[in-house]
């Protein structure tokens, strides 16, 4: 049993750029949430982090649009603003993930050229324990639809869990994304802060199972695609009750940092 | 089908314009050359004459109406901005 954390973290923008259209104070509280985040990963001294984020089609565009994909060379880089990030990739343990994921039924894509995006950049440059650990970062598709259903996430971290578990390293898992927001829309301001709040009591009590039946048309509609993440993430910690360091709601965004005690 | 209404389905027809818009968002040198010469870009990449005329607008839904994908013509507009020095890239 070497699964020995699980975090959800959010990954807006604005939580790094910090402009003057944001409430101060309310990022500084995310930035607070992060670094409990920080302090428990230097605590639990994890071997690798397998990030579970939402591409804001960047690694991945039209040309080939994977439903769930391991980014399995040796490094991964990005650029973001004027961020530019490399990071480690933990190579026996992605290919094994890859490896399995295929055994056991998942037909995964896997990388060694692709972008890293922001979703996995921004949570890491608050939450990277140092020295930074490696990672592995898995891809799921949010923004492209059809992107692959919630039930078939949960069953996908489900088999995920159940990969990491037989290692001999000491594992956490950190699903990037959420809670509601709409970028690009209309409804950029007006994100639907009561079905996260609603949301988040369901995980609370450890019944994160439930969002695994939710539909595509849901997530679209309040907000959410990219809890695709969480349910990932929920799939392979399935019972455990979550423990929310924030719920931050912004102007235009559902800020949430939580952990799944394990 | 699809039925999203905030993220739908990327219809072929617009193909040339996501393709502009990604190339906006991440490539620097295509971003150099949009910005010396947008028409010849665009062209380039065979973005049709309704398209070309929502690019130039800047009207983001013109450009969803067009098929092009709402997270693109966010963050291409949000670089574009940037480049023209109209705000930090960040500023969004």
């Amino acid at each position: 049993m070497s699964l020995i954390g699980a975090f959800a973290v959010a990954h807006t923008p604005q939580l790094l750029a910090r402009p003057d259209t944001e409430d101060r104070d309310l990022v500084l509280r995310v930035h607070a949430a992060f670094a409990r985040v920080k302090q428990r990963l230097e605590a639990l001294r994890p071997d690798a982090i397998v990030m579970v984020g939402g591409d804001h089609i960047e690694g991945f565009f039209l040309n080939a649009v994977p439903a769930l994909a391991v980014y399995v060379g040796q490094q991964c880089s990005g650029v973001f603003g004027h961020y530019r990030y490399t990071f480690p990739i933990h190579e026996p343990l992605a290919r094994h993930v890859v490896e399995q994921g295929i055994e056991r039924g998942f037909d995964l894509l896997y990388t060694q050229e692709a972008k890293l995006d922001y979703a996995f950049f921004l949570p890491l440059h608050f939450t990277m324990p140092e020295p930074t650990v490696p990672l592995v970062p898995v891809h799921v598709n949010v923004y492209l639809p059809p992107q692959p259903t919630p039930a078939r996430c949960y069953a996908w971290g489900r088999a995920l869990g159940d990969i990491l578990r037989d290692r001999p390293e000491r594992l956490v898992l950190m699903a990037s994304g959420g809670m509601s927001h709409f970028p690009g829309t209309d409804r950029y301001a007006d994100p639907d802060t009561d079905w996260d709040r609603r949301t988040l009591e369901v995980l609370k009590q450890g019944r994160g199972e439930e969002l695994s039946r939710l539909t595509a048309s849901e997530l679209d509609r309040t907000g959410n695609v990219e809890l695709r993440t969480w349910i990932t993430v929920l799939g392979a910690v399935a019972g455990v009750k979550a423990e929310v360091y924030c719920y931050e709601p912004s102007w235009h965004h559902g800020n949430c940092v939580l952990e799944w005690p394990l | 089908m699809s039925d999203a209404v905030h993220y739908p389905f990327p219809p072929g027809r617009a193909y040339p314009l996501n393709r502009c818009l990604y190339a906006l968002k991440g490539d620097d040198e295509f971003r150099a050359r949009y910005l010396a010469d947008p028409e010849a870009a665009m062209k380039a990449l065979g973005l049709s004459d309704e398209d070309r005329a929502a690019m130039r607008s800047g009207d983001r839904s013109a450009l969803v109406a067009l098929g092009g994908h709402p997270l693109l013509v966010f963050l291409a507009e949000l670089r574009l901005r940037a480049d023209r020095g109209q705000t930090a890239y960040e500023f969004f």
